[in-house]
């Protein structure tokens, strides 16, 4: 397309590429620059939190998970001191302030399933979720969407993730709107005899501590992996 | 700068956001609204848990960076007292009303509670906020162009004169809801109790969702002791701890439409304020 030589008007047809910001990039900087002006917090406070917030993941829930599988007193441990646990797996739910991370509260609990019980997890108010164990949440847990289904119609819901419970399983739903963080302990599947610790872990995905599949052998990617790509996104 | 005709448009668009009931007029004369109107008006905007809606396709996101840096900027508020995660929850999932909850992406609303509580407690002035925000503008005026998104404050400045909660203090070490540990007496509910949700008159805030109100369950567990979620919202400072306890529900008897087995139950948490015991 060297040659350009018709004669239609680009500006009309094609959008011009100024890599706008913002409303909320410019409303961001601006109170994040007045708050550091003004001594609400420090920049190496920012930092601080920053470099925490980005290395937190669902790995430590999955090994959790799968240690718990493979040792009866650890099982027992995740589920009578569920933050104990967690600090076996790298966690200390006192962490990054010495009073946790705010929006989380301190006060986790670990549902184990068994073959006739299914725990799924929701926050029909926002999107409380055990950050520190596990990561952000996923954006379909925020959804209005997810929020208003799930307390009322959780099989129908459970099926648009390819989840289908028998009537000899109960369906718990736990809308965690308080302070209380949970996450699900699944039921170890059949066909996984003789597996390692690093081997189970991998089949603990997200979905299956939120609720939404249960851990399968071969499996061990989410769900939902549709992902709506960032404009700006975080690291550029 | 704008041209008369922009102004007119953006009017436009603005008048045709519905965010009322349409078969009563604008600011309908008091006869007009009956009481579950008026409940529905008054209703928490973030408790919308047994709404009616259709399946829609889920999917993941990337962040944008704006996004990752508004958890972070509520996190270190937060942190470093001056506000309790409670107050964000209801500044920004309820304050903000039906319009921007529903309209707004999630973070948007995050980030707006930001803005809020600081110019609430007269820690930035709103003029000084909109003439910073110009001049951020101002910065990117071109767009990105390259570069990237970074905040530049003129200077660190000494915060040794700003308020803050002594939560911060008093948490240090222990968390929360553990430093309330000891302090609302004795439970009045045990595991197994039949209990019913009470259906006290709602307005501005509360973390107990609709759906259960009126309802029948059963104690499952006597959680911990905290400030209710009405009195914790406004940072009282001698709000009264109380007992919070997960209850269970059955679906079948939750649920008018149920139609799923008889075993499927529901559970969430409610403060003892909420709960009565069942005849």
């Amino acid at each position: 397309m060297t040659d350009h030589d018709h004669d239609h008007d680009h500006d009309r047809t094609v959008k011009p590429m100024v890599d706008e910001v913002t409303d909320f990039e410019v409303l961001e900087i601006a109170l994040r620059e007045l708050c550091i002006e003004k001594g609400i917090f420090t920049a190496a406070e920012h930092r601080l939190f920053t470099e925490f917030a980005e290395q937190i993941g669902p790995t430590p829930a999955a090994r959790l998970v799968a240690r718990a599988w493979l040792d009866p007193d650890f099982e027992r441990l995740a589920v009578t001191e569920p933050m104990t646990a967690s600090k076996e797996v790298g966690v200390d739910w006192l962490e990054p302030t010495g009073f946790g991370t705010p929006s989380d509260f301190t006060a986790f609990q670990i549902l184990a399933d068994t073959p006739t019980l299914h725990h799924v997890i929701v926050c029909a108010l926002c999107s409380c979720y055990p950050r520190p164990i596990l990561g952000n949440s996923p954006e379909w847990y925020r959804t209005p969407n997810y929020r208003r289904r799930l307390v009322r119609w959780p099989r129908q819901v459970l099926s648009e993730f390819g989840l289908y419970l028998g009537d000899d399983v109960e369906v718990r739903v736990q809308d965690s709107n308080q302070k209380h963080r949970f996450m699900v302990m699944p039921v170890r599947p059949a066909g996984t005899d003789g597996w390692t610790e690093d081997q189970l872990t991998e089949i603990v995905t997200r979905d299956c501590l939120i609720g939404v599949a249960l851990p399968t052998p071969g499996v061990t990617t989410n769900v939902v992996t549709a992902t709506r790509p960032a404009t700006h996104p975080v690291g550029e | 700068m704008s041209t008369a005709a922009e102004r007119a448009s953006q009017l436009a668009l603005v008048a045709r956001l519905k965010s009322s009931y349409p078969e009563l007029p604008d600011a309908p004369t008091p006869d007009l609204l009956d009481h579950a109107r008026f409940v529905a008006y008054m209703k928490p905007v973030h408790d919308v848990g047994g709404e009616p809606d259709a399946p829609m396709k889920y999917e993941n996101k990337d962040y944008e960076y704006w996004e990752h840096m508004t958890y972070v900027i509520c996190e270190v508020l937060a942190w470093r007292g001056i506000w309790l995660s409670e107050e964000r929850r209801r500044i920004g999932n309820v304050d903000v009303q039906r319009a921007v909850y529903l309209g707004f992406p999630y973070y948007g609303r995050w980030l707006l509670s930001v803005a809020r509580v600081l110019v609430e407690k007269h820690l930035v002035g709103l003029t000084e906020l909109t003439e910073r925000m110009a001049e951020v503008q101002q910065r990117y005026a071109g767009g990105l162009a390259g570069t990237t998104l970074r905040a530049q404050p003129k200077f660190e400045g000494d915060g040794s004169g700003v308020r803050r909660n002594t939560h911060i203090v008093h948490a240090q070490g222990k968390g929360d809801p553990q430093v309330y540990a000891g302090r609302a007496g004795t439970p009045r509910f045990a595991v197994g109790d039949r209990v019913v949700v009470r259906e006290l008159p709602v307005l501005f805030y509360t973390r107990t969702p609709e759906y259960v109100r009126g309802a029948t369950g059963e104690i499952a567990a006597v959680a911990y002791e905290s400030p209710a979620a009405e009195d914790e919202t406004w940072d009282i400072p001698d709000a009264k701890p109380e007992w919070f306890y997960v209850v269970q529900f059955t679906m079948a008897e939750l649920w008018d439409d149920f139609n799923g087995p008889a075993a499927d139950t529901l559970r969430t948490e409610i403060p003892e304020r909420w709960l009565r015991a069942a005849d």
